[in-house]
C-alpha cells in the first residue's frame, strides 16, 4: 500500500503541462482516416497491421495544417514522438522524428502522458517482469539493473508484481497475434518514453520538486545553517520516555491534592463560591497556615521558598540553628536578579562586603572556584553575576538545611498548629448571598507594605551577633 | 481451509484486474467498441464483488488474535497482494473515467485513435469473467449511462480503501516477498511457443537476441546433419562390406 501522503503537493512547482491538452487535440485529428495522415499498413510475415503512417507524411501533414515550414514541423514532430504521442517502429529507442520513409504508428490514449498520472514504479515493475517473461531472462543491461534495484526496494510488493505480471501476459495471449504485436509494441514505446534508458533525454523530465525553484530567499547560507541546526539537534542528549514519564508521574502524584482543578479547593473556591475565604487563609501575613500549605512546604526547597509564609518559618528554624547565612545570601542574591538596575552596582557591593569578602559577617561557605568566579564576574557586576553561587548555597540548603528542617521541632510544630479549614457547601441561594454580600478585598499594596515593614524588623532583629564586636567585648574584660 | 480459499480468491481478483487493465488500455482506440464498454462495466462488477468478499475474508482472518506468528505473517501478505490489486484497479478505474468522457461512441463521428489494434477484446473479457462466451446484452448509450456508475464505483472503492487502511494494522513494508527475482520465468509454462512466434513477427526487435538463437539452431541443425551423414556413411559402408 503506498503511503498517501505525497498527494501530488509537488504539483505547484512542476511545470504545468497544459500543451498537452492542445497536442491531444492534434494527435486525434491526425489520426483522422479522411483529412488524417495517410496510413498504410505494415507487413509482418504473416499478418497485417494497419494505421502505420511514415515519417514525411506526418511532417507535410503538420507543415500543412499548421502552416509551417519544414524545420518548425520537423521540430513539433519530434515533440509529438518524444512525449509519446506517436511512437517509431523502427529503431524505437531514438523518439526522434525521421524525415523519410520509417514507420510510425499512434499511441493508446492509455499510454498518453497526462499530468495526473504519474507512471508508477509498481507498473514499471510489472512491465519489467514482463518483458522477462517475454525475453526469457535476457533483459537489457539498464532494464536488468533496475529489475534488480526494484527486487531489492519493492521487495513487499514483489510478489504482487509477479502475480499481476503473469496475469497480464496470459491476458494478452487471449487476443490475435497482430494485436499483441501491437500492444507489446505501444507498452514498450510508453516505457522508453516514462523511464528513458540511461544518457537518453527525456521530453517529460519533470521532476517532483518539494522546494520552489523561484524561491530566492533558499540560498547557501540558509542550508547551512539549517544543516548545523539539525546535527546540533541530533547531538542533544536525549531523554528516555521512561524515565521523563516517570518524573512526570511523580510530579502528578505528589501535586495532585493540592490542584484546585483535580481536588476541591479547601474551604470553598471563591471563585465558585463567593466566599473569600480561601484567600484570607492563605494570606502570606497570616498567622497560622492551612495544613495543605504546610504540607505543599515539604515537597522541595522551592516550595518553600516560594511562599513567604514557609519562608519566614525556615528562616525562624534558621535562627535557631545559626546559619542564617546561606539563606540570606540566596535572598539578597535573588532581590539582584529581580532588582533594578540602578541599584546593581550598590547592591553588588553590599553583597560582595556582607558574605564573599573572607572574615565576612556573613561569610558564606562556598568552594573555591565558584568563589573565584564571583569576585572576578563581581568587578562587572550585572544581574546575574552570582547566579553561580546563588546555585550553590540552594543546593547546600537543599540537601542538608532543608531535610533538618523538616524533621526539626519547628516544622513539626507548625504542622500540629495548621488548620484545615472545614468544606463550605454552599447552595446556590447562599452563593447568591455571598455575591450580593462581598466586600471588597484587601489592597495588595497595603499587603506589600505589611510583608514590607515585617521584613525590616525581622531583619534588624534577626542579624546575627557579629562576632568580631563580641569578641570586642570579651577582650575589653 | 482458510489460507487456501484466500489465496485462490486473491488469484482471481488478480486475473480480473489485469483482464481490467488490458481492456482500459483498449479504451479510446479503433478496438474500441459498444462491447468493450460493456465488458468493461462487467468485469468492474466482477472485480468488485471479489474485492468485497476478499476484504471480509481477510478482515476476518486477521482479526482472529488466536492464529500463529506464521499464519499471521502469511495473512500479512495476502492482505498486502489484496491492496496493491485494489490500488491498481481504482487507478484504472479512474483512468476508464477519464477516457470513457474523453472517447465517447455515440456521437455522429467518432475519433477514435487509429492505434492498429483491430481485434476484439473478447477473449480478454471471457478469461477475465470466467466463462466460455461474453453475451452482450447491453442497450445502445451504454457509454454515458455506464460514467455515472463508474463515478459512484470509483467513490465506494475509495471509501473501501480507506477503511481498509484504517482499520487493519498491517505494515505493508515489513512483508517479505517469497519469490525471488525472475521467479515469473518460472512460472509460465507454455511460455516458448508463442513468445519465439512473436519474435519472429516484431521485425522491430533488437537483433541481437535473434542472432544468439539462431546461432544455436544453426550449429544444432549443422550438429544432427554430421550425425545423420555418419550413420548413412557407416551403414553404407557395412552394406558393401556385406556384400
Amino acid at each position: 500500500m503506498t503511503i498517501r501522503s505525497n498527494r501530488d503537493h509537488a504539483q505547484h512547482y512542476r511545470p504545468r503541462m497544459t500543451c498537452l491538452k492542445k497536442v491531444e487535440a492534434l494527435v486525434v485529428e491526425m489520426q483522422d482516416s479522411k483529412s488524417g495522415v495517410t496510413a498504410t499498413e505494415q507487413k509482418l510475415n504473416v499478418t497485417t497491421i494497419p494505421h502505420v503512417m511514415t515519417g514525411q507524411d506526418i511532417l507535410a501533414w503538420i507543415a500543412n495544417k499548421m502552416k509551417m515550414d519544414a524545420e518548425e514541423a520537423q521540430a513539433l514532430g519530434t515533440m509529438l514522438v518524444a512525449y509519446g504521442y506517436i511512437y517509431p517502429l523502427q529503431d524505437h529507442k531514438k523518439l526522434i522524428l525521421k524525415p523519410d520513409g520509417s514507420f510510425f504508428r499512434f499511441q493508446t490514449p492509455y499510454f498518453w502522458p497526462v499530468q495526473k498520472w504519474q507512471a508508477e514504479d509498481i507498473d514499471y515493475a510489472i512491465y519489467l517482469a514482463k518483458r522477462n517473461m517475454r525475453k526469457k531472462g535476457t533483459l537489457e543491461v539498464y532494464e536488468q539493473a533496475r529489475y534488480n534495484e526494484f527486487h531489492k526496494w519493492l521487495n513487499p510488493k514483489w510478489d504482487f508484481i509477479v502475480m499481476q505480471a503473469t496475469e497480464q501476459y496470459r491476458a494478452n495471449k487471449q487476443r490475435q497475434k497482430a494485436d499483441r504485436v501491437v500492444f507489446d509494441c505501444q507498452e514498450r514505446a510508453y516505457w522508453i518514453v516514462q523511464r528513458p534508458p540511461p544518457r537518453a533525454h527525456s521530453a517529460l523530465d519533470c521532476m517532483d520538486r518539494l522546494v520552489d525553484p523561484n524561491d530566492e530567499t533558499r540560498t547557501y547560507d540558509h542550508y547551512r545553517r539549517t544543516t548545523i541546526y539539525l546535527q546540533q539537534a541530533m547531538a542533544r542528549s536525549r531523554v528516555k520516555s521512561t524515565v521523563s514519564l516517570g518524573a512526570l508521574v511523580k510530579y502528578i502524584n505528589t501535586y495532585k491534592n493540592h490542584d484546585p482543578f483535580l481536588a476541591p479547593c479547601t474551604p470553598s473556591n471563591p471563585w465558585l463560591s463567593e466566599d473569600d475565604t480561601y484567600w484570607e487563609l492563605n494570606l502570606p501575613t497570616v498567622e497560622v497556615p492551612t495544613k495543605m500549605r504546610v504540607e505543599r512546604w515539604s515537597f522541595s526547597l522551592m516550595d518553600l521558598f516560594n511562599d513567604p509564609r514557609g519562608r519566614k518559618d525556615f528562616k525562624l528554624f534558621l535562627k535557631k540553628e545559626f546559619s542564617g547565612e546561606n539563606m540570606a545570601f540566596w535572598e539578597a542574591a535573588e532581590d539582584m536578579v529581580w532588582g533594578s538596575a540602578a541599584s546593581m552596582a550598590d547592591q553588588s557591593q553590599t553583597i560582595f562586603k556582607t558574605f564573599l569578602i573572607p572574615g565576612a559577617p556573613r561569610w558564606i561557605n562556598i568552594d573555591g572556584r565558584t568563589m573565584g568566579l564571583t569576585v572576578k564576574g563581581l568587578e562587572h557586576p550585572h544581574r546575574y553575576v552570582l547566579d553561580a553561587a546563588q546555585t550553590h548555597v540552594f543546593l547546600l540548603m537543599k540537601k542538608d538545611t532543608f531535610f533538618r528542617y523538616l524533621k526539626s521541632p519547628v516544622y513539626k510544630d507548625m504542622q500540629k498548629r495548621a488548620i484545615v479549614p472545614p468544606l463550605h457547601n454552599y447552595s446556590d441561594a447562599q452563593v447568591e448571598q455571598n455575591a450580593r454580600n462581598r466586600r471588597p478585598g484587601t489592597d495588595p499594596i497595603l499587603i506589600w507594605q505589611q510583608l514590607e515593614t515585617e521584613r525590616k524588623a525581622a531583619d534588624l532583629a534577626g542579624k546575627p551577633v557579629d562576632i568580631s564586636t563580641i569578641k570586642n567585648k570579651i577582650d575589653r574584660k | 481451509m482458510g489460507k487456501e480459499e484466500c489465496k485462490t480468491m486473491l488469484d482471481a481478483l488478480n486475473k480480473v484486474t489485469a483482464c481490467y487493465r488490458h481492456l482500459v488500455i483498449a479504451l479510446g482506440s479503433t478496438s474500441d467498441s459498444q462491447n468493450l464498454r460493456e465488458e468493461l462495466k462487467k468485469t468492474r462488477k466482477k472485480a468488485q464483488e471479489l474485492a468485497v468478499a476478499n476484504r471480509t475474508k481477510l478482515t476476518t482472518l486477521l482479526k482472529d488474535k488466536s492464529i500463529s506468528k506464521d499464519d499471521r505473517v502469511e495473512y500479512e501478505r495476502l492482505w498486502v497482494l489484496f491492496s496493491s490489486s485494489m490500488e491498481l484497479l481504482e487507478v484504472d478505474m479512474k483512468r476508464s473515467l477519464e477516457l470513457g468522457q474523453d472517447f465517447p461512441l455515440k456521437v455522429p463521428t467518432r475519433h477514435l485513435i487509429q492505434t492498429g489494434m483491430t481485434g476484439a477484446t473478447t477473449t480478454v473479457a471471457a478469461r477475465a469473467m470466467s466463462v466460455q462466451n461474453m453475451k452482450y446484452d447491453a442497450d445502445a448509450n451504454i457509454d454515458t449511462a455506464d460514467l455515472k456508475d463508474l463515478e459512484t464505483e470509483i467513490v465506494q472503492v475509495g471509501q473501501m480503501r480507506e477503511e481498509m487502511e484504517m482499520k487493519v494494522q498491517v505494515a505493508p513494508w515489513a512483508v517479505e516477498a517469497k519469490q525471488e527475482a525472475g521467479a515469473e520465468l518460472k512460472s509460465t509454462v507454455s511460455v516458448g511457443n508463442s513468445s519465439v512466434g512473436v519474435i519472429s513477427i516484431c521485425e522491430e526487435e533488437p537483433k541481437d537476441g535473434e542472432e544468439g538463437e539462431s546461432g544455436i539452431m544453426k550449429i544444432f541443425a549443422g550438429i544432427i546433419f554430421a550425425v545423420v551423414l555418419l550413420i548413412a556413411g557407416i551403414l553404407g559402408y557395412l552394406v558393401i562390406n556385406l556384400s
